[in-house]
């Protein structure tokens, strides 16, 4: 869906894969008029899927960038030349913010360093993603989901404890150092708004990003002197019993945490005296003795369907819910009744539900979505009729735009 | 230097936990005058509970999780079923600009302090409401947390071991951070929004949806093949090496991969294991991936008796993506964050000083400010309740013996 909100914010966006174009995203639907800029050969996130099963793969995009790129114009423009990097610089005379995430040093080689940009044009903020900052020893690496979660302290303490640790799934830490770059756009237009800043340079790092959410490892290690370790199906050993249980028909997971939820889970398993029991009654017993709680807990949900289990726990305000699979969260009758998922109708992946617009606006009524560009989808409209470029010359800038087979 | 807002913004944070906390946390990071409010019996759950120490130990006081998402607030106590703490809430909401909240749907509109009211009082304030799995629908009432949330999410079904069924909740209750970024975006579209129409709002951000924006991928993956994603554990679909190996030593673990023939052949090269490179298991890209237990096998057995540092300086030289699996003492002594000052010291009462991580996003002109410590129970009453709505030393007095304010956490009662 997207509203209107930030509809006076004008975008350039730079940024390819995950992080920045989810970054730009969540401007762009949320008003923000958001001009991609890609090289003639499309950015690299255009080719990663998913794709449809036995069929050709989308030549234009696929599933991923199907998503990340709602609501946004597409242009393309070969910044090594300099008529590309003329029509940027035409375009960031009128621009907010400029979005970025090419390795550190990559805009100073094109000869539009972030420093000359803001000596240019005051008004102008410009983000700056990357894997690892704009300065420090590792500055230059290379990082994928693989090792940024590792490096980022998210891996260590997952898995069993006598196995490797466990990765975990997808994309996630990318997505959070996007919400860290949105929100330093937001910050950026608010210090000029409400501040007194003109543009500035912001500066993120993935690694710092994904760092920033391991507050029980990083913080929780300095208080109690003891590292994290893998503690199994468990989430920790602590005071309390958050964890993924075996059921009768797949699993549930089940966060008790406080006297009153350990009071109700007692209560549910028809063990009401439990917890008052002397290993259980408090907080602190719960921890000492957490290996006999866990027994007794996992026997009983083994016994025990995930739906029941789910309605029982529920009845009884405990936080438990059945684990469930993709198809189930796309089905789930809540996000259905509260119209989370929006269909778009994309020009090569035809009608798709994606996640729709996370914040609810109240201030007016979100309009569909408009589905991610095609490659140069508006070179006519941006550079044709906004710059007056003229088409042969938007021809030539933008030649072997149908070939998505190199990166920058 | 100066602040984003300079507190020309103030907050009213009712919140919990992580989620909405983090919110407050990084509005004070902009130089918001954020006020968080506490009950002195139903204080913030994330302080932990009293059971876990004599008083005088001041137990919470001391989680550490507390002491860092609420970093740079001003603490105050209301109680809030009591009319007087709700009138206390009100005249606060009438000078305020932003209201967050996370407590279940109901909660509010039960303190009278729905969004209706709210409204009523301050046309320009914008509140925010974090509830788990949103307001209206089916499961509207449903309880979750951080890890409940990430399962609903779909999260935890696919982290598992590629070769085993439990799945696993991550090490950081992912729902909550993940909430409380996208809501910090919403209430600060909603203050840009307000620049321009001079009129608040209220947001709704139901966590599990905020969530699920992060699995897109596999959303969208369900939809095009028609099959469940499966997971991959510390495998890669699409090529192999892709894993965790160990290197000599105690949790000496080390990420690699190498996608392409070059990379392989770069690996091992390094490893000192050349003659594999031309193995015929693992030749091209399709037999590495189809002997991927035989070609794991063998990288663990080079690097078992390598130390790390070893392996990841040649792995680095020969240009390989290659991390180590960093425990939380190594993220604190982790050479590139050290070195970007990353992490930052903060003193706070009881606890004393520790490092915190700093700020995410480095601003040019208008650094962000995280070395402010978490508030104790009730630390700001005073300066709150008589600086910003004037009120004597004597009505002060007056709410602290009447149980309104406090200081002290007063004792769970079983039987409430």
């Amino acid at each position: 869906m997207r509203y209107r909100a930030l509809s006076d914010i004008r975008v350039i966006d730079l940024t390819h894969f995950i992080a920045g174009p989810y970054a730009t995203k969540l401007l762009a639907d949320y008003g923000a008029e958001v001009i991609k800029v890609e090289p003639p050969w499309g950015e690299g996130g255009r080719k990663i899927g998913p794709f449809r099963a036995n069929g050709e793969p989308s030549r234009d995009r696929g599933g991923l960038f199907a998503f990340l790129n709602t609501n946004k114009l597409g242009i393309t423009l070969d910044l090594r030349d300099r008529p590309g990097r003329d029509a940027l610089l035409r375009l960031l005379g009128d621009a907010d913010l400029m979005v970025e995430n090419f390795a550190p040093g990559t805009l100073a080689k094109l000869g539009i360093a972030p420093s000359e940009l803001m000596a240019r044009f005051p008004r102008l903020s410009i983000i700056s993603i990357s894997n690892f900052g704009q300065d420090g020893p590792d500055r230059d690496g290379i990082l994928n989901d693989l090792t940024l979660y590792a490096r980022g302290g998210w891996t260590y303490p997952v898995g069993e404890p006598n196995r490797e640790p466990l990765t975990p799934p997808g994309s996630l830490a990318q997505y959070i150092g996007g919400l860290y770059a949105a929100i330093a756009a937001m910050q950026a237009m608010l210090a000029r708004k409400i501040g007194t800043a003109s543009g500035q340079h912001i500066d993120i790092s993935l690694l710092e990003a994904a760092v920033a959410t391991m507050i029980y490892e990083t913080v929780t290690f300095q208080y109690a002197g003891v590292v994290r370790e893998r503690a199994g199906r468990r989430f920790a050993v602590g005071p309390f019993l958050i964890v993924t249980l075996k059921c009768r028909d797949g699993y549930a997971g089940l966060q008790c945490v406080t006297d009153k939820q350990f009071e109700g889970l007692c209560d549910l398993m028809g063990r009401p005296e439990m917890a008052r029991d002397q290993r259980f009654a408090t907080a602190l017993q719960r921890m000492v003795n957490n290996d006999a709680l866990l027994e007794i807990v996992a026997a009983f949900f083994l016994k025990h369907d995930r739906g029941w289990l789910y309605r029982e726990g529920q009845r009884r305000a405990i936080p438990l819910v059945p684990i469930p699979s993709i198809g189930e969260v796309l089905e789930w009758e809540q996000t259905k009744a509260r119209g989370f998922f929006e269909t778009i109708d994309d020009p090569e992946l035809g009608r798709i539900r994606i996640p729709g617009a996370p914040l609810r606006l109240t201030s007016h009524r979100p309009e569909p979505s408009r589905p991610a560009p095609r490659l140069g989808e508006h070179n006519q409209e941006i550079l044709g009729n906004r710059l007056g470029i003229d088409a042969a010359e938007i021809a030539r800038m933008s030649a072997g735009t149908d070939s998505v087979a190199r990166t920058l | 230097m100066t602040t984003i807002l300079e507190k020309k913004v103030r907050v009213l944070d009712l919140s919990m936990g992580w989620a909405g906390p983090l919110l407050g946390m990084l509005l004070a990071e902009m130089g918001a005058e954020v006020i968080k409010i506490e009950d002195t019996q139903f204080f913030d759950w994330w302080r932990g509970s009293i059971s876990m120490g004599p008083p005088e130990m001041q137990p919470i006081e001391r989680a550490s999780t507390f002491n860092t998402v609420n970093r740079g607030k001003i603490g105050v106590t209301l109680d809030l079923n009591n009319p007087r703490g709700i009138d206390l809430v009100k005249r606060l909401a009438a000078t305020a600009d932003i209201l967050l909240e996370n407590y279940s749907p109901g909660i509010m509109k039960r303190f009278g302090l729905d969004w209706d009211v709210l409204h009523s009082i301050n046309p320009r304030l914008i509140m925010i409401s974090m509830p788990s799995f949103g307001y209206g629908g089916p499961e509207t009432n449903a309880r979750g947390y951080g890890n409940t949330v990430e399962a609903m999410a779909g999260v935890t079904g696919l982290t598992r071991y590629h070769d085993a069924e439990q799945p696993y909740t991550l090490s950081n209750a992912l729902g909550d951070p993940v909430s409380g970024l996208t809501g910090t975006f919403g209430v600060l579209a909603a203050l840009h929004e307000r620049e321009r129409t001079g009129k608040g709002q209220w947001i709704e951000l139901a966590q599990v949806e905020g969530a699920i924006e992060l699995m897109a991928g596999p959303i969208v993956e369900y939809q095009l093949s028609g099959q469940e994603p499966r997971a991959q554990g510390n495998r890669n679909r699409a090529y192999a090496p892709h894993g965790i190996y160990r290197c000599a030593g105690d949790g000496a673990w080390i990420a690699v991969a190498a996608p392409t023939d070059e990379q392989w052949r770069a690996l091992a090269a390094a490893l000192g294991i050349d003659h594999l490179a031309e193995d015929s298991r693992f030749s091209d890209a399709a037999r590495r991936k189809a002997n991927e237990d035989a070609l794991d096998a063998e990288l663990n057995r080079a690097m078992s008796t390598m130390a790390i540092e070893d392996v990841l300086d040649r792995l680095k030289t020969a240009g390989l993506y290659a991390a180590p699996v960093n425990s939380a003492a190594a993220v604190l002594a982790d050479p590139q964050i050290t070195d970007r000052g990353y992490f930052v010291a903060v003193d706070r009462a009881v606890v004393g000083t520790h490092l915190y991580p700093g700020v995410v996003a480095r601003f040019s002109h208008t650094p962000l400010k995280g070395d402010e410590p978490a508030p104790l129970l009730g630390e700001h009453n005073g300066d709150v309740f008589r600086g910003m709505l004037g009120m004597t030393d004597t009505e002060i007095a007056e709410l602290e013996a009447a149980g309104v304010i406090g200081t002290a956490p007063r004792q769970y009662s079983k039987a409430s």
